[in-house]
Parts: structure tokens; C-alpha cells; sequence
């Protein structure tokens, strides 16, 4: 970096500073060396078929490393009788390539849609695996506001944690944005995709098979993994209250396994996030700052969850914020 | 030369150019903290900030900055700056200098003291653009210079998206909260201070190009006209500005807050406090 720091010493105003720092830039950019090369691909990649049509492949509750790739997300597919439709693409080009792959074992049918479930990397990084296929990508009509303003970030740490493995995971604008709600006919098999007030992001979408009666939530429903709030907390058991009024035979949650009766499943993450509301409010009456509040609400359900220290603290975080102002 | 005293539109261009250059390294966000002596963005910044004045470095027993490693969420982290050393008529602290370095804006706020103030303290909440050492520099009153720093893991948090838009109506509304029941006179009493405002951030996506990002850029207290905290500040802080500090009353008055933001809105809010009465708490 010797190029940048040596005309600073030696310029003295300001705006001069910044001139020599914008040109330093423009030559760091074109100096940028480039990925070269194909990823790796995703060993050990299985979806399950948990109702007719409705393949599932259960990511890990791992942190993303160069080893799980991004497979950190539940993602899967609906096969009607004229296409198939995707639910998220996984957290890299890697996972997206090897869902694909999944596809193509079990269809030749053609992709048409791609729901892109909510704004989150480990849900949506794989989408450029399907740019081929040209299928609808549908989103939430929140979610391009959200993606721009994220995206540079999530590019960014993308690359801290997987370096080269990270070549080809590109940001996917959607084609669809879905204001209520959208039917989608596969083929014999009818798809609604469903957008919701702000809950786990600002732009969360559901996907309801109806010939199976099969609702995928993504990251509306955590199973075993903590759940997690970048929306609301209120708002978050607001939706809740309507989900468990849908009628479903079976469902599939954006991070954990599908095997507990519906809606069984949303009682541990219904009884976390009353745990959360509570106890923050009670430390807000107390006088306890954020950071107190942080250390010492939910501990409760530490045994609870996996990976709880890893999320746990920024759901208090967003909570006290949110809270603080009733 | 304090950035943060020239005009908005020279510290935003300064800003946009800042923003450029922390985006030089291919990664930035390295996994161990690195060697705050040898950062390549403190450089330049204390060049614009403090020219070739002396800064005694790791001055962890002058001032300290408090937080922790790893961030819950990027764009609320909780920082609090605390002087090590009292603050006498004879040697104060005048200014403390919050500044991260790799933010787009890496001056976060100035935040002005007198030996009336008890204690050289505030605790505010920050956004991270990207792992980054958060560096305070206190100023003292003869014109001394320390610093110590914490590195923290946290991205993401400048180009968050701002928050919804508020309506007009809350826009500046304040809250305080005390930290007892009552204020008891002639000791440094702890107060919260919250400002309904979306702190806008020009490099969130949902930014409209070509406006005047609304953000607070200065907070006046005052406690019977008499400064308590003066601070000067900038979109690094999280939106709805959180502010924590002592105060040190020495019989009943009005406690004041006069806020200003980026598009000259001015807010005031104010209570009439005394040793008995109850306050507002929680």
C-alpha cells in the first residue's frame, strides 16, 4: 500500500488528500486481481422427497466456511407436470449449481420459477446457477431496496469466508416482485407464493403447494437452529399467529428438519421470541442499557438451540431498539 | 483542523472519498485483528483530523474504548468512550474524538466536555461498515493528545438500509431516562438521551442520490444554560442517536436538549428536575 500512503506526507490540504486517495483507488481497482477459475463443487448434496413433488435438501447448521460452501439453508423444489419450481438456490453458486444437479436427477423439466424467499446470502447466493434456464426470479417488492443496499457488504463477506469458492455467486436481481400474494401454475399442481408484513426480514415470502398442502416458510419457521429477527420482533409473532392458522400437511423451515407434526414446530420458536419480548421489556423498565440487556435476557433458552451464540445477542440487540421506544 | 466543524457539503465529499478508499483492500475484513500502528486508513485520517500533532498512542490510562470484539448487529453497536482521569479546573478533558476508521465518515463525533461535567464519559451506539479498530483521542484542555483503541468485527452496518420513514410527527421527538428515581445534587448523575430520527446513511442503496442525507449533526445539553455535553456528530451513529452521560447538578433547573440536524430542523426538549422528585426512568 506504499502507493497510497506516500503522496499523503506529502500533499497538505484536504481536498488535495482526497484527490491522491480517489486516484490511488481507481488504479487499486483496476489493479484488482480476479478470481480465476471454476469453484469447487458441493460434495454429499441430497434432497429428500418429504411430500409427492416436494424435495427438500436440509443445509448445515455450520458457520459458511470453504468446507460446507454456503450449504447453510434449507432449500428444495416443486415438480408439476410442465416445470419446476425452486425455493432459494443456497448460499453459493456451488450449492445452486448442485440443487440443479438435483433437479436434473429426478426431472427434465424445465426451471420456471426461482422464489428468492427473503434478502439473506445463505438463501440466495446459488440463484446465478439458474440464469440459464431464464426462469422467473421472484421476490418480495421489498426485497431489490434491500438487496442494493446490501449487496456490497454481502459480496464482501462472502469473499472473507469462502476466498476462491466464492467465484461465481452473484447477486440475482428478481424479475417478479410479489406485493400479496402470487399463483403459480406448474402443470397439474397449483404454487401460491406469499408476501408478508415485516417478520424475520422486511421481505419474507412463503411458498404453499396446494395439491400437497405443503408450506415452505423459510426463515419464518427455525427448527433446532436459533431463530433469528432482522425485521421485527412484534412483528415477527404477528405472523406467526397467521401462519399457524394455515391449514398444512406438511412444511419445511429455513433452517432445521421437517419432522414434528404442524404446526408443532412453531411452539419452541413462539415460546423464544415471548421469552425475548418479555424479558427485554422487563430489562428496558429496569434501567438495563443495551449491552446489559444483551448479556443477561434469554439465557433461559441457551440449551435450547444451536448456535445460540452466534445469534442470540443481535436478537436482543434488535429487540431493545425496537422496544425501547413503546 | 476538526472535519467535523466544516461546511456539510466539503465533509461529505470528504466522506465520499473516504468511502472510496476503504473499499482499496480486495478484503478488508480480515479474520485477526491487525496492528492498529501500522493501519493504513489511520494514516490519512489523523493527517485530516489532527495534522502532525503528537498523539500518544495506546493511552489506555487517559481514555478507554469500551465494546465488544465480535458486534450483534452491525448497525447498532453499543460504544462507550471513558476517561481514565478526573476532570479538575486545573487539567480536563476537552474533547473526546470517536473515530472509525474504516466507516465511510470515520469521524463519528466529537463529544465536548467542561470540569463541570463530572466525568468525560458517553456512551452512544455506532454502525460498522466493516471490521475496523473504533479509536478514541481525548483533547486536553492545554492541547495534549491520547488515544487507545478496540478493534471490532462487525460489517454491513453503513449501507444498511435507513429504517422506515418516520412520520413527520415523531421526526426529533426525545425521550430521557434516568438511571435512579431521583437526581441527588452535587454528584455526576447518569441520563439517557433518545432522538427519534432515522440518522440517515448516504451509502445505504435506499438513499436518494443527489439529497441532503438527513442526519443529526450537533446535540447540545445544557442544565441551566450551563454546558453538560456538546457533541458533534454524523450518520456513524446508529439511527434513533442514543447518547448516555453524566451530569452533575448542584441545585433544582432545567435540563435542555437542543438537536440539529443536517436539513437545519431544530428540536428542543426539556425538564424541570430537583433533588425528590421523581424522574422518568424506565
Amino acid at each position: 500500500m506504499a502507493s497510497i500512503s506516500s503522496p499523503i506526507k506529502i500533499l497538505a490540504s484536504p481536498i488535495t488528500i482526497f484527490a491522491g486517495l480517489a486516484i490511488a483507488f481507481l488504479s487499486a481497482t483496476t489493479a484488482k486481481p480476479a478470481f480465476a477459475g471454476e469453484p469447487p463443487p458441493l460434495a454429499n448434496f441430497d434432497v429428500r422427497e418429504i411430500a409427492p413433488g416436494n424435495f427438500v435438501h436440509y443445509g448445515t447448521f455450520d458457520e459458511r466456511s470453504p468446507d460446507n460452501l454456503g450449504d447453510n439453508a434449507n432449500i428444495g423444489f416443486i415438480v408439476g407436470e410442465k416445470c419446476v419450481l425452486a425455493v432459494d438456490a443456497g448460499g453459493s453458486l456451488p450449492v445452486g449449481r448442485a440443487l440443479r444437479q438435483a433437479i436434473r436427477r429426478v426431472t427434465p423439466l424445465p426451471v420456471c420459477h426461482v422464489v428468492l424467499t427473503h434478502v439473506h446470502p445463505d438463501h440466495f447466493f446459488g440463484a446465478a446457477a439458474f440464469l440459464d434456464d431464464h426462469p422467473q426470479f421472484i421476490a418480495h417488492e421489498n426485497y431489490p431496496a434491500q438487496l442494493a443496499a446490501r449487496s456490497r457488504s454481502y459480496l464482501n463477506s462472502l469473499q472473507r469466508d469462502l476466498g476462491a469458492a466464492a467465484t461465481g455467486s452473484e447477486i440475482v436481481r428478481p424479475t417478479l416482485l410479489v406485493r400479496q400474494r402470487v399463483e403459480l401454475d406448474l402443470g397439474g399442481r397449483t404454487v401460491v407464493v406469499q408476501a408478508w408484513p415485516a417478520a424475520h426480514t422486511d421481505n419474507d415470502l412463503t411458498v404453499f403447494d396446494t395439491s400437497t398442502r405443503t408450506l415452505w416458510l423459510s426463515d419464518l419457521l427455525f427448527v433446532g437452529h436459533t431463530p433469528v429477527i432482522d425485521g421485527t420482533i412484534t412483528g415477527f409473532l404477528a405472523v406467526m399467529k397467521d401462519l399457524r392458522a394455515i391449514a398444512a400437511d406438511h412444511f419445511v423451515p429455513g433452517h432445521g428438519r421437517s419432522d414434528l407434526p404442524w404446526p408443532q414446530p412453531l411452539e419452541a420458536q413462539q415460546r423464544y421470541f415471548t421469552v425475548i419480548l418479555n424479558e427485554t421489556r422487563a430489562a428496558i423498565r429496569n434501567r438495563k442499557t443495551m449491552q446489559q440487556a444483551t448479556d443477561e435476557v434469554g439465557l433461559s433458552e441457551a440449551g435450547h438451540w444451536a448456535v445460540f451464540e452466534l445469534f442470540h445477542r443481535r436478537n436482543v440487540t434488535s429487540a431493545y431498539a425496537e422496544l425501547e421506544w413503546e | 483542523m476538526n472535519i467535523c466543524l466544516r461546511p456539510a457539503w466539503l465533509r461529505l465529499a470528504s466522506a465520499t472519498l473516504l468511502a472510496l478508499f476503504a473499499v482499496i483492500p480486495a478484503y478488508a475484513n480480515e479474520k485477526a485483528e491487525p496492528d492498529p500502528a501500522q493501519s493504513q486508513y489511520w494514516g490519512p485520517i489523523r493527517q485530516l483530523m489532527f495534522a502532525d500533532r503528537v498523539i500518544n498512542p495506546d493511552a489506555r490510562d487517559v481514555i478507554r474504548v469500551y465494546l465488544n470484539l465480535r458486534a450483534d448487529d452491525s448497525s447498532t453497536v453499543p460504544v462507550v468512550v471513558k476517561a481514565q482521569i478526573d476532570q479538575t479546573e486545573k487539567e480536563y478533558i476537552k474533547s473526546i474524538y470517536v473515530i472509525v476508521e474504516r466507516n465511510p465518515s470515520p469521524a463519528a463525533g466529537v463529544f465536548h466536555f467542561t470540569p463541570e461535567s463530572g466525568r468525560a464519559q458517553v456512551e452512544t451506539r455506532l454502525r460498522f461498515e466493516d471490521y475496523s479498530f473504533v479509536r478514541a483521542v481525548a483533547e486536553m484542555n492545554d492541547g495534549r493528545l491520547y488515544m487507545s483503541q478496540r478493534w471490532v468485527k462487525a460489517a454491513g452496518g453503513c449501507s444498511a438500509p435507513n429504517g422506515k420513514k418516520l412520520p413527520e410527527s415523531l421526526l426529533g421527538k426525545m425521550k430521557l431516562r434516568f438511571d435512579d428515581d431521583t437526581i441527588t445534587y452535587h454528584k455526576p448523575n447518569l441520563v439517557q438521551l433518545m432522538i427519534r430520527h432515522p440518522n440517515e446513511s448516504p451509502f445505504a442503496a435506499n438513499f436518494v442520490e443527489g439529497q441532503v442525507p438527513q442526519f443529526v449533526r450537533s446535540v447540545k445539553v445544557t442544565f441551566d444554560g450551563k454546558p453538560v455535553l456538546d457533541a458533534e456528530v454524523d450518520f456513524s451513529l446508529s439511527d434513533n442517536p442514543n447518547f448516555r452521560f453524566f451530569f452533575t447538578p448542584e441545585e433544582k433547573g432545567e435540563l435542555k436538549i437542543e438537536v440539529e440536524d443536517t436539513h437545519d430542523r431544530k428540536f428542543s426538549h426539556s425538564i424541570d428536575i430537583s433533588e425528590g422528585v421523581p424522574l422518568p426512568g424506565g
